[in-house]
C-alpha cells in the first residue's frame, strides 16, 4: 500500500510540475536571523529586506547614488572658525567680503559673525575651500581647534563619559566615537591643558593601556550637513504614511544601545538629526567623512508601529513580520523551508506584476542546484564548475559579472617568518594564481590587483599582479637567506620554513586554495600544514586571538574606498580586523584623509595611493576576484519596469552593472502577462 | 574448574564453515585487513602506491573512471581509488579501537552492576539510562568539536556513548551466570571477588559479547562515516571514505563517482562485518535461538 | 503501580538536573564562541559586542551562564543567541514537521519490521529466512545519506521530480488532493530513508521473539490442540511477542530525534534535528541548553512509559 501512494505521489508531483503559478521563487544557503535592516548584517537579510523595506537613497544600475524614498537631497557644509576677538572676526569676514568674486569657486554661499565666531556655508562639503579662504585671513587672529584621539579598545563610551562628568568639566566642543574602540575630542587651543588634564584622568583611573594624542590641528571646524527632502506618496504596508517621524526613528533606534545595531559606527558622525516638518530632514555631521551619505542606504523603520516597543517585542515580533514600504509586503516565514512575501498592490512606484517573492532556504549547494534544476526555484548562483555546463544548454540564460569581493592569503606578520618582503614576494610569484582562476573557478575570475577589485571606480588599473614565477621564488628565498635543507624543506639558523595554513569549513574554493597553496609552495621547499576548523572556532579561537601563521580569507566589500577597517595600525588588536597586523604610518595618514575627502578625482588618486602602498608591501598574497555567476531557465522571466517618464519599457533580463536581478522587482512571468500595462502588446516576440 | 572449552569451539568452528555466506564475509573481512594493514603502512612510509594520494592534479579533476585513473579523479584532479585505499586503514581503525574501548568500558559496569546486584546495580543501570538519554548524535557533535576533529577523539567519544548495550548484556549474563553451580562452589571456596569474575564468569560470557562486538564494528564505521559527512569527521587532506563523500557531495549531480565508489566501500565493509558477525552469533550460539 | 510511576518520575527528575549540567558543560566548554553576525564585519563596533556578550551572560563564571540558562528555560524567557527569540518558540515550530517525519518513518519501521519479522519467523530456516537476513543487514549496513543521495542523483537526472522541503514551491495544483499527494510525497521520501535501518532491527527483533514464543509451552499445547498454525501464530504467539516491538517505540525516538540530522539536511526538511545541528554551528547554547533537556526529558519519559505499556501488554511483567 505505501508502494501505491507513493507512485501515485510521484505520477502526481511530476505530472503537475510544469504549471507555475506567477511567483518568482529564489534559492538560498543563508537564511536571516531577523527582517530588521538596522539589527541585521548578513547579505541573506538584505536580499529579503530590498523587498520589504526602503532606503532614503540607493544604488542605481549604475552603481552610483540614486534617490528613492528621498524626493531630493542636498549637501552642505558649515565652516566654524574663532577669533581671538570679535574684532578680528568682523576683520576676516570684510576680507571674505570683499573677495565675493571667488565665492562661485569656493562654492560659498554665506558668511555671518556671531560674537568671535565667523560660520561660513558652503554649498558643497569638503576642506579645500575652507583652507583656501583661510589663507587670506590672518593666521595670527584666529584659534585653533585641536583633536585629541585615544584608543580605548572596547571602552570608549564609558572613559569618556566619565571624563566629562569631572568637576569642572573640561571644555570639549566635539566628540566622536570610532567604533567604540577610540573616542575623538576636539578642543579649542593648542589642547595641551585637555591632553594633561586627560592623562592626569587615565592615570587615576588605572587605564594604563588607554593613550591620548593629538592627531590633528586645523584653523577651523568643519561640518558637513545634508538635508533631505523626502517623497509624500509613500505609505508603509498598513496603510499609514511615511513621514520624517520615521526617519527620525530610525537614526535613535540605531543610537540606542539596546538595540545593539551593528550599523551604529556610521551613524556615531551625526551630530544632530531634525525634522522642521513631515517631510525634510536635516542631517549635520560631525565631522568630514564623506561614505557616510551611503549609510542612508539603510532601510527605514515604521515609527508607528515600533515606538515604545520593548526590543523583545522587535525579536519576537516585528522582526519576523517586517512591515515596510517596499514593493512586497511580508506574509510568512517557515523557519529553514521558506519565507514569502506578497505583492504590494498600493506601492509608490506602481504595483509589481509578480503576485510573490518566495526565498527557499536550503543547507548545502547541492541543495540549491537540485532544487533549481527541478524547477523549485527560479535562478541559481551556479557553482564555478556547473558554469560551462550550464553555458552551452539552451534552456538556461547565464548571468556573470564580476563579484564585489576578492579572496587572498593573510600573513600573520607578527610572525618572524613572515616579516621579509622578499620571501611574502616568494610566495606570490610561487602561487599558481592563473592556474587557480582556470582550474577552481573554470575562468570565472582575474586575479586580483590590491584591495580594490578592479571594477571598482576608485581601483588602480595599472597595477599589475604578481606574475607566477617559481624561479623568481627560488631565487628570493635564496637572497633571504632561506636554503633547502635534506628533506628539500628550506631552513635557516636552523629553523625550518613550515607554517600553517587554515581555513574555515564549508567553503569549498577556499579549501581547494588551501590545498593549492600548499602544493604550490612545496615545490620551492616550503612545508605547509593545512588545518579546517569551523567557522566558530576558526574565529574565535585563531583569527580573534591572532593566534595563527597564515589564513585563506576573502573581503566582501561594496564599493567602499573607506577601508580604514582593516587596514590602519590602530586596528590590530585582538579581536579587530587587521589582524594580520599590517602597519604603516604613511598608509595610515592615507586611510585617514580619503574619509575626509569629497572629490571623487582626489578620492581615486588617494585610493591608488592606497592600494599601491598595501600591494608593494604584500601583507596578503593577493589570489583573484571571482565573478558572481547566475542561471535562469531561459524566456522564463522579463522585465516591465518604470522608464521614469511615466511609461513602462519592457526588456529580456539583461546585465546590469549592479547585476542582473537588479530589477527583480520588475519581473513577471510571460505566461502571466495579462496584467501588464497593455497586456500582451508590450510583448516582442 | 574451567568449563571443557575445547569441544563447544570446535562445534562453533565446524558450524560456521558451513555458513557459506558467513564464509564468504570473514573472507572479506580479512581482506579488508590486509588491504588496511598494507595501505597503512605505505601512507605512514609516503610511498605513492598505486600513486600519491594528496598529488593534486588541476588539469585531470573531475574526470570519470579511466584507465589511469581507475576509479576517476576528484575536484583537484587527485586518484580516487589511491585515496580511497590510502584511507582504508582510517575507517576500520576507528571500528575497531572504538568497539574496544566500548567493551572495556561495558563489560567493567555490566560485570559489577550484575554481580554485586543491589544498590551498586540500581546505580550503576541509571547512570546507563543517564548515558542513553543523551542525545547520542549531538554529544558525539559537541564533544567533537570539544576536542577537535582528529582521528583518536573520534574513536574515544563513539566508544564513549557506545557502551550501554554492551553493559547491559554483560549484566544480563552476569545476572544469570552468577546463580550458577560453580560460581558458588568457587565463592563457598573463598575465591576473590575480582577472581570469579575474571576466571570464572566473564569466559562463560564471552560467546555473546563477542558477537557484540563484531556487531558493533559496523555501527562505529557507519558513525564515523555520518560525522565525515557532516564535516565532524578526520579531517582533509588525509582521506577517509566519509569525508571523500563530504567532499564529493558538492559535485553530486557532475561526478557521481566521488559519491558512488566510497559509499559502496563502507557499505560492503559494514556488510562483510555484519554478516560474519551474524555467522559467529548462529556458530556459537548453545540453544538453536535465542534472544 | 502508582508509586512506581511517581518513584520513577523523581529519578527521571534527578536524572534530567544531572543530564543538564553534564550537557551544559560539554556546550559551552567547546570552543569557538558565538558570533552572530556572519561573516567577518567590519561595522560592528566593540561595543555590539561587549553588550551582547552581557545580554547572554557570556563573560560569568560557568555556574551563573547556567542558572541563567535553566532559568529562563523554566520562565520560557530563554532566548536564542542567533535570532534572540524565545528558543521555546524555536523548537515548538519545528515541531509539526518534525513529528510528521518521525512518525511517518516510524510506521514505516514498525509495520515492515513486523510484516518481515513475522514471515521470516515463519520460513525460519529455510532460504527465504536466510536471503532476508541478508537483506536486513544490507538495510543496517547502508550509509544512509549515501543511498539518499544515489536516490536524489536518480530522480533529478531522470525525473526532475521536486524532492526538497516539506511541499512543492511555485507549483499549481488543481485540487486539494494534489497538494496532499504532494506532501505526502516530500514526506514519504526522507522519512523511508530514516526508516530502513529501522525496519531492519525491528525485523530481526519480531523474529527472534516470535520464535521465542512458539517454543512455548503453551503454544505447544495450542498445536496439540489441532488449531491451524495460522492460527496460533497469529492469535497466540504474535501477542506475547509484541514486547520487544514496545522497546522498539521507546528507542526509535532517541533513534530518530537524533539520526534525522543528516537525513533532514539532504532533503532540506525543517526538523529538529536541522535547529541542533545549526546550534552546535553557530554556538547557539541557549538553543542547545533547550533540545538537550527536552530531548532528555522525552526520552526518560518514553521510557518510562514503554514499562508502563509492557505490564498492559504482558500480565507477567508486574510493576514494582
Amino acid at each position: 500500500m505505501l508502494v501505491v501512494i507513493l507512485v501515485t505521489a510521484f505520477l502526481t508531483v511530476i505530472s503537475f510540475s510544469s504549471d507555475r503559478k506567477n511567483e518568482l521563487t529564489i534559492g538560498s544557503i543563508g537564511e536571516p536571523t531577523r527582517l530588521n535592516p538596522i539589527q541585521s548584517a548578513e547579505s541573506s537579510a538584505s536580499e529579503v529586506q530590498q523587498f520589504i523595506f526602503e532606503s532614503l537613497l540607493h544604488f542605481d544600475e549604475n552603481l552610483e547614488v540614486e534617490t528613492l524614498l528621498a524626493a531630493s537631497y542636498t549637501q552642505s557644509q558649515t565652516t566654524t572658525l574663532r577669533f581671538q576677538d570679535d574684532a578680528s572676526a568682523a576683520t576676516a569676514l570684510s576680507q571674505i567680503e570683499a573677495a565675493r568674486d571667488s565665492w562661485p569657486q569656493w562654492t560659498l554661499q554665506e558668511g555671518h559673525v556671531d560674537g568671535s565666531t565667523l560660520l561660513l556655508k558652503f554649498s558643497l562639503p569638503g576642506l579645500d575651500a575652507s583652507e583656501s579662504i583661510f589663507a587670506l585671513l590672518d593666521a595670527q587672529a584666529t584659534l585653533p581647534f585641536t583633536t585629541l584621539r585615544a584608543e580605548t579598545g572596547g571602552k570608549a563610551r564609558q572613559v569618556l563619559t566619565a571624563f566629562q562628568a569631572l568637576e569642572p568639566p573640561p571644555t570639549i566642543i566635539r566628540t566622536w566615537f570610532d567604533y567604540d574602540a577610540a573616542f575623538e575630542i576636539t578642543v579649542i587651543g593648542d589642547g595641551l591643558a585637555c591632553q594633561t588634564r586627560l592623562d592626569e584622568f587615565l592615570a587615576a583611573q588605572k587605564l594604563t593601556d588607554v593613550t591620548a594624542k593629538v592627531i590633528e590641528t586645523r584653523p577651523f571646524l568643519a561640518e558637513p550637513m545634508v538635508n533631505f527632502l523626502l517623497r509624500r506618496d509613500v505609505r508603509w504596508h498598513d496603510g499609514e504614511p511615511f513621514t520624517s517621524r520615521d526617519v527620525a526613528f530610525t537614526y535613535q533606534s540605531i543610537m540606542d544601545e539596546s538595540v545593539a545595531s551593528p550599523r551604529k559606527p556610521d551613524f556615531d558622525l551625526i551630530q544632530s538629526l531634525t525634522t522642521p516638518n513631515p517631510h525634510e530632514v536635516h542631517i549635520t555631521y560631525r565631522k568630514p567623512y564623506s561614505p557616510a551619505l551611503n549609510s542612508w542606504m539603510i532601510g527605514l523603520l515604521p515609527a508607528h508601529i515600533l515606538k515604545d516597543k520593548p526590543i523583545a517585542w522587535w525579536n519576537d515580533q516585528f522582526n519576523r513580520h517586517p512591515v515596510g514600504t517596499g514593493p512586497f509586503k511580508f506574509f510568512n516565514w517557515k523557519t529553514n523551508e521558506s519565507l514569502r512575501l506578497v505583492r504590494n498592490d498600493d506601492y509608490w512606484q506602481g504595483a509589481p506584476w509578480l503576485e510573490a517573492v518566495v526565498f527557499r532556504y536550503l543547507p548545502d549547494p547541492v541543495s540549491i542546484r537540485i532544487a533549481f534544476m527541478t524547477r523549485q526555484t527560479d535562478f541559481w548562483g551556479v557553482d564555478p564548475w556547473a558554469v560551462a555546463a550550464f553555458r552551452d544548454d539552451p534552456r538556461f540564460q547565464v548571468f556573470r559579472y564580476p563579484a564585489n569581493q576578492y579572496n587572498y592569503v593573510g600573513w600573520n606578520l607578527r610572525n618572524p617568518l613572515f616579516q621579509d618582503l622578499r620571501v611574502r614576494t616568494a610566495f606570490a610569484h610561487a602561487v599558481n594564481v592563473p592556474e587557480m582562476i582556470k582550474y577552481i573557478l573554470y575562468g570565472n575570475g582575474v586575479q586580483s590587483n590590491g584591495i580594490f577589485p578592479p571594477h571598482f571606480w576608485f581601483s588602480d588599473p595599472d597595477l599589475k599582479p604578481i606574475p607566477y614565477d617559481p624561479a623568481a621564488a627560488t631565487r628570493l628565498l635564496d637572497e633571504a637567506g632561506w636554503v633547502p635543507g635534506a628533506d628539500g624543506i628550506r631552513e635557516k639558523d636552523g629553523k625550518r620554513l613550515a607554517f600553517t595554513l587554515i581555513v574555515n569549513q564549508g567553503n569549498e574554493v577556499r579549501k581547494d586554495i588551501a590545498t593549492l597553496v600548499q602544493d604550490n609552495l612545496h615545490t620551492v621547499g616550503v612545508e605547509v600544514e593545512v588545518a579546517i576548523y569551523e567557522w566558530a572556532v576558526f574565529i574565535s579561537r585563531f583569527i580573534n586571538k591572532l593566534e595563527f601563521d597564515a589564513t585563506v580569507l576573502g573581503w566582501s566589500t561594496g564599493p567602499d574606498y573607506d577601508a580604514y577597517q582593516v587596514w590602519h595600525s590602530s586596528q590590530t588588536n585582538p579581536g579587530q580586523l587587521n589582524f594580520v597586523g599590517f602597519d604603516d604610518p604613511d598608509v595610515d595618514a592615507l586611510l585617514a584623509q580619503i574619509r575626509q575627502e569629497y572629490d571623487p578625482v582626489k578620492i581615486k588618486a588617494l585610493a591608488g595611493q592606497i592600494q599601491k602602498a598595501i600591494f608593494e608591501d604584500q601583507p596578503y598574497l593577493f589570489l583573484f576576484v571571482p565573478d558572481a555567476t547566475s542561471v535562469i531557465w531561459k524566456n522564463s522571466f522579463r522585465i516591465c519596469r518604470p522608464d521614469g517618464q511615466g511609461g513602462f519599457v519592457d526588456t529580456p533580463v539583461e546585465i546590469t552593472k549592479a547585476g542582473w536581478s537588479y530589477y527583480m522587482q520588475w519581473f513577471y512571468r510571460p505566461e502571466f502577462s495579462d496584467n501588464l500595462p497593455g497586456g500582451r502588446e508590450t510583448l516582442q516576440p | 574448574m574451567n568449563p571443557p572449552a575445547q569441544t563447544p569451539f570446535r562445534r562453533a568452528v565446524k558450524r560456521f564453515r558451513r555458513n557459506r555466506l558467513g564464509m564468504l564475509a570473514l573472507v572479506s573481512v580479512g581482506g579488508l585487513f590486509v588491504i588496511a594493514a598494507v595501505f597503512a603502512i605505505l601512507s605512514s612510509a609516503d610511498i605513492p602506491f598505486p600513486s600519491n594520494p594528496n598529488a593534486t592534479n588541476l588539469e585531470r579533476k573531475l574526470l570519470p573512471p579511466n584507465p589511469i585513473n581507475w576509479l576517476g579523479t576528484d575536484n583537484l584532479g587527485r586518484d580516487l581509488f589511491s585515496r580511497m585505499l590510502h584511507g582504508s586503514y582510517i575507517s576500520l581503525t576507528v571500528g575497531f579501537v572504538a568497539v574496544t574501548v566500548s567493551l572495556c568500558i561495558g563489560i567493567v559496569i555490566g560485570a559489577v552492576s550484575g554481580y554485586f546486584g543491589r544498590w551498586v546495580d540500581n546505580i550503576l543501570m541509571r547512570v546507563v539510562d543517564a548515558v542513553m538519554c543523551f542525545p547520542t548524535f549531538f554529544l558525539i557533535l559537541t564533544a567533537v568539536a570539544l576536542l577537535g576533529p582528529s582521528m583518536f577523539n573520534i574513536i574515544i567519544v563513539i566508544g564513549l556513548v557506545s557502551w550501554t548495550g554492551t553493559a547491559r548484556l554483560v549484566r544480563a549474563e552476569f545476572l544469570t551466570l552468577r546463580e550458577t553451580e560453580y560460581v558458588r562452589a568457587a565463592k563457598t571456596l573463598g575465591q576473590s571477588t575480582p577472581k570469579i569474575i575474571f576466571r570464572h564468569i566473564l569466559p562463560n560470557a564471552f560467546a555473546p559479547i563477542f558477537v557484540t562486538a563484531v556487531l558493533g564494528i559496523p555501527a562505529a564505521i557507519l558513525t564515523e562515516a555520518g560525522l565525515s559527512f557532516l564535516g565532524f569527521g578526520v579531517q582533509p587532506p588525509q582521506a577517509t571514505w566519509g569525508n571523500i563523500i563530504a567532499d564529493g557531495k558538492t559535485y553530486l549531480l557532475d561526478a557521481w563517482w566521488l559519491i558512488v565508489f566510497p559509499g559502496l566501500a563502507i557499505f560492503l565493509s559494514a556488510l562483510s562485518f555484519y554478516l560474519a558477525g551474524d555467522a559467529l552469533r548462529q556458530a556459537v550460539e548453545t540453544r538453536t535461538e535465542r534472544k | 503501580m502508582t508509586t512506581f510511576i511517581l518513584r520513577r518520575l523523581l529519578i527521571t527528575a534527578v536524572l534530567v538536573f544531572f543530564i543538564s549540567i553534564i550537557s551544559f558543560f560539554i556546550i559551552t566548554l567547546t570552543p569557538g564562541s558565538p558570533y552572530p553576525w556572519g561573516e567577518l564585519n567590519p561595522k560592528i563596533s566593540e561595543s555590539v559586542k561587549a553588550n551582547f556578550r552581557k545580554q547572554f551572560h557570556l563573560d560569568e563564571p560557568i555556574w551563573n551562564q547556567y542558572w541563567f540558562n535553566m532559568r529562563g528555560l523554566f520562565t520560557g524567557e530563554l532566548r536564542s543567541i542567533k535570532d534572540g527569540r524565545p528558543v521555546l518558540e524555536r523548537i515548538s515550530e519545528r515541531l509539526p514537521a518534525t513529528l510528521a517525519l518521525n512518525l511517518c518513518a516510524m510506521t514505516i519501521a514498525l509495520s515492515f519490521g513486523l510484516l518481515v519479522g513475522v514471515y521470516s519467523a515463519k520460513v525460519s530456516g529455510q532460504w527465504q529466512d536466510t536471503s532476508l537476513s541478508t537483506v536486513a543487514f544490507g538495510f543496517l549496513a547502508i550509509p544512509e545519506f549515501w543511498v539518499a543521495y544515489l536516490l536524489i542523483i536518480g530522480l533529478t537526472a531522470g525525473f526532475a521530480v521536486p524532492l526538497m522541503g516539506t511541499v512543492s514551491h511555485g507549483i499549481i495544483f488543481p485540487n486539494a488532493i494534489a497538494a496532499t499527494l504532494d506532501w505526502i510525497w516530500h514526506l514519504a521520501l526522507p522519512a523511508t530513508m530514516l526508516a530502513l535501518g529501522s525496519i531492519a532491527v525491528q525485523s530481526r527483533y519480531v523474529r527472534a521473539s516470535l520464535l521465542e514464543t512458539l517454543r512455548e509451552d503453551y503454544i505447544r499445547t495450542a498445536q496439540a490442540k489441532g488449531l491451524s498454525p495460522e492460527k496460533v501464530l497469529y492469535h497466540h504467539a504474535l501477542r506475547n511477542s509484541l514486547r520487544p516491538l514496545i522497546t522498539g517505540i521507546g528507542s526509535l525516538l532517541p533513534a530518530l530525534i537524533g539520526g534525522a540530522v543528516i537525513i533532514e539536511t539532504i532533503f532540506a526538511y525543517p526538523g529538529i534535528g536541522r535547529l541542533g545541528y545549526q546550534a552546535v554551528l553557530e554556538r547557539d547554547y541557549p538553543t542547545l541548553v533547550a533540545l538537550n533537556f527536552i530531548t532528555a526529558l522525552l526520552v526518560l519519559l518514553g521510557n518510562l512509559l514503554a514499562d508502563i505499556l509492557y505490564a498492559i501488554v504482558d500480565p507477567r511483567v508486574r510493576l514494582e
